[in-house]
């Protein structure tokens, strides 16, 4: 039987009232999951499993299904209305998002925006689960310590393309990110790195906390600071109608929301990348394509770009998860322990021996992400209401937020530490023009790079031929090369031309 | 308004979040112990693994079986090497030490003495439930045919790369090393965050062994892409474990077996009724057909249920011998 095929039947099995119930619980759950900070999907997933017992297990899962695709989409609430990531990935959505809602006044515009570009990434990385998951989570399995190395190297150069206008403070910033990410425990050798003695940073400093403190609270201490400037008041029409998006809108979102679909789809797929790196790169890339407005203004193609590449990641994610049995993330693993509960044996046999589960669960990604869509688009007019209260109100309320998000996360008064120090960082940053994207970025890879990076050379007793013999390591090292020499190459020959012409 | 009084407000409510939020650990212990609704359980090592599918069936058959009335949170805390997890269990107090179980094993004790102050004795040791061992496995790329093969290679100078995941199982490789007589520059060792990342690399041929339970590789062995080199037990597995050799077979060594315990532990807070009725639900959960069945039949364990008394008392020997072999203090 064809892939197709198989999808189809999935849907027989999806299409019943109960399922699509299930679903639509699970979207709507999903999304309010997802749009509150620091409370992510796994905790979601994790609340909701025990109330799923009573039920047969592809409704069940179908409900899980649904919560975790829907997260993705909530997560670009608050990034959008208040410039709080609601989880990692949407830091780059707040890069445009905010901006555009704030000084274009475009709210509504800017969360549709997310989710339609969340739902063509997230449809791309279904067609492409559907008919090549298994293909797929093989080839991830080929990236190595050494592939995974190059390409975290070429991920760290793509930093370069958001430093902004002055790049000794764009690399100062990036230094600083590295920094940060090296405090903690050595996960190869277990040895304790700058903790003062201090356990809890021998546990490192914690990312959410982090983001959340330098993107959100540092924007509360600038709020009391310009609290007397913003008196005018947003008086834009509050309905779908006024959120609609323009032919124009969407000719600019479609090109960058399709690249980033494949981009991310790829991303996700490779072990431990997950979906906070594929929207970084997924906004990095965008960078270097036309865009009618600067991004970082609040352009709709920087808001397409990452949100696209995000859905598309946690898609892709889906990969290994179904046909090897490998959780790529932490959901997934409380899936997989759903799974076994229901007697059900994750792991490579899966789609063989439980092809109508299997193929049930792929089809009820797909249900799920045109029910969240249409859920998403509903709330819009609500949610854009946050935007006219007035800032003596906000300041209280972002605060509660950011404290709320930063503490569920690591489930102790450390997030909360954290977020508060990061805030003062970040408002100190922001005030001495610092872009803070580079900052976040490099520490998100860093860890990653430097875990990859020594167990090849563990592996290669500490020869680089490693990054040069291996066929799809050399081809990955080549694009990094060539992204650092031809700038240079071409700014010698631009030097050159200039001094014949003169 | 002017500035300070804004900030006051601020600071008041900032202080408010935070005592609610940490504020209900105060309250008194009754006499007679009732777990609350939420039971949280703290893995320390990353999900999918070994500890993680034992904590999650567990709490599954607590659930189903009705052992436990409330629902139970499985959260995993990786940070410092499960350390912080470890340590935040360690010192909860009042109700919550008594509705918080930790999943505590000989390779979470071995680098928790290692790396930091804290010690069994900080925790209330609930029950031993199970005892496993490893085996050495390798994948369709592995260039060696079988161990025996890897270790002469290795004894020739060539490079033999084992993954695997961090404490027992770094512990097993160390002392199978030391038996065989090789330097850990010719079978090197390349530690993940679990035996499941481990199992990825082997999968992508990026290691050539590598070193787990039974539990977490038994999937691929029934798929065919692992293969069972190794056992590291006195005797061989059974089942389809079977044809993997324990080290005297092939060779002039000595069995390594590592007994490395599962167990569970608490709070030191936790009150004496609340340890009484966690160690005999752990009891019943050792007696269930579910637990025989899905559990250590299937992952090829020794069921090994000890109750709090003796539990204890395994343990705090357990760390003695380690703390002294290590020249710990």
């Amino acid at each position: 039987m064809g892939n197709l095929e198989l999808l189809l039947k999935g849907f027989a099995i999806v299409l019943t009232p109960q399922n699509i119930g299930a679903a639509l619980v699970g979207a709507i759950l999903g999304l309010g999951v997802g749009a509150m900070p620091g409370v992510g999907s796994l905790a979601g997933v994790a609340l909701l499993l025990p109330l799923t017992y009573k039920f047969n297990p592809t409704t069940a899962i179908i409900m899980l299904g649904a919560l975790y695709y829907s997260n993705m989409y909530g997560g670009s609430y608050s990034a959008i209305l208040l410039n709080i990531p609601g989880d990692s990935p949407a830091v780059m959505t707040a890069l445009d998002g905010y901006p555009m809602a704030k000084k274009r006044k475009r709210p509504g515009q800017a969360l549709l925006t997310a989710n339609m570009s969340s739902f063509i990434g997230g449809t791309i990385g279904m067609i492409i689960l559907t008919f090549a998951g298994p293909g797929l989570a093989n080839l991830g399995l080929k990236f190595g310590p050494s592939e995974m190395t190059a390409i975290l190297l070429i991920a760290m150069t793509s930093i370069s393309w958001l430093v902004g206008e002055n790049p000794i403070k764009g690399i100062l910033i990036t230094m600083v990110g590295i920094l940060m990410a090296s405090i903690g425990m050595d996960t190869l050798s277990g040895s304790p790195r700058y903790d003062f003695g201090n356990m809890y940073l021998l546990g490192g400093i914690p990312f959410t906390p982090f983001v959340i403190g330098t993107v959100g609270f540092s924007q509360v201490i600038s709020l009391i600071n310009e609290r007397n400037k913003t008196t005018k008041k947003m008086d834009t029409k509050l309905s779908i109608r006024g959120s609609m998006l323009t032919k124009r809108d969407f000719k600019r979102l479609v090109p960058p929301a399709l690249r980033s679909g494949f981009l991310g789809t790829f991303v996700g797929v490779l072990p431990g990348a997950g979906a906070t790196t594929g929207s970084f790169m997924g906004y990095a890339i965008q960078k270097k394509f036309k865009n009618e407005d600067e991004l970082g203004t609040g352009a709709v193609e920087g808001i397409a770009a990452c949100e696209a590449a995000n859905n598309a990641a946690a898609a892709g994610a889906f990969a290994p998860l179904l046909a090897l049995g490998i959780p790529g993330s932490g959901t997934g693993a409380v899936l997989l322990g759903g799974l076994m509960m229901w007697g059900l044996n994750p792991g490579p046999l899966l789609f063989k021996n439980e092809p109508d589960f299997a193929w049930g669960l792929i089809s009820s990604l797909f249900l799920s992400n045109i029910l969240t869509l249409i859920v998403a688009i509903m709330v819009i007019p609500f949610l854009t209401k946050i935007l006219s209260v007035p800032t003596k109100y906000m300041i209280p309320i972002i605060t509660v937020v950011c404290v709320v998000g930063s503490y569920s996360t690591t489930y102790s008064m450390y997030g909360v530490f954290i977020m508060l120090a990061s805030g003062i960082l970040g408002y100190f940053l922001q005030k001495n023009d610092y872009p803070v994207a580079p900052m976040l970025l490099s520490f998100v890879l860093a860890p990653l790079l430097e875990t990859n990076m020594r167990k090849a050379f563990i592996i290669s007793e500490g020869s680089l031929s490693i990054f040069f013999t291996r066929p799809i390591t050399l081809v990955l090292m080549i694009i990094f090369i060539s992204l650092i020499t031809v700038p240079i190459i071409r700014g010698i020959l631009g030097k050159v031309k200039k001094q014949k012409t003169a | 308004m002017n500035i300070k009084k804004k900030l006051i407000i601020l600071l008041a409510v900032l202080s408010i979040c935070s005592t609610s939020l940490i504020g209900c650990q105060n309250k008194e212990t009754s006499k007679t112990y009732e777990p609350s609704s939420t039971i949280s359980w703290i893995v320390t090592s990353s999900p999918g693994g070994g500890s993680d599918i034992f904590t999650r069936m567990i709490s599954d058959i607590m659930t189903t079986e009705n052992i436990v009335e409330g629902t139970i949170v499985v959260t995993n805390k990786t940070d410092g090497g499960g350390e912080i997890g470890r340590n935040e269990v360690a010192h909860l107090t009042g109700e919550k030490a008594n509705n918080t179980l930790l999943t505590f094993n000989s390779g979470d004790l071995m680098p928790m003495v290692q790396n930091t102050q804290n010690r069994s004795s900080n925790f209330r040791i609930l029950a031993i439930m199970a005892v496993d061992k490893q085996l050495i496995f390798k994948s369709e790329h592995t260039k060696y045919n079988d161990f025996k093969e890897a270790i002469e290679a290795a004894k020739n100078g060539e490079s033999v790369v084992i993954g695997g995941s961090k404490g027992d199982d770094i512990a097993t490789y160390e002392a199978m090393i030391e038996e065989i007589g090789v330097s850990q520059d010719n079978m090197k060792y390349i530690t993940y965050d679990s035996t499941g990342d481990a199992i990825t690399a082997a999968l992508g041929g990026h290691v050539e062994f590598v070193i787990s339970k039974p539990a977490a590789a038994s999937e691929y062995v029934e798929a065919g892409l692992l293969i069972p080199v190794l056992a590291l037990a006195n005797e061989r597995y059974t089942g389809n474990l079977a044809d993997a050799p324990t080290l005297s077979e092939i060779g002039d060594y000595e069995n390594v077996e590592i007994p490395v315990w599962r167990g569970v532990a608490a709070p030191a807070a936790m009150s004496d009724e609340a340890v009484a009725f966690w160690s005999e639900a752990l009891g019943k959960v050792a007696e269930t057909e579910q637990w025989k069945n899905d559990y250590i039949e299937k992952n090829k364990l020794i069921p090994d249920y000890k109750d709090t008394v003796e539990a204890t008392e395994y343990v705090t020997q357990y760390e003695k011998e380690f703390m002294e072999a290590n020249g710990i203090e």
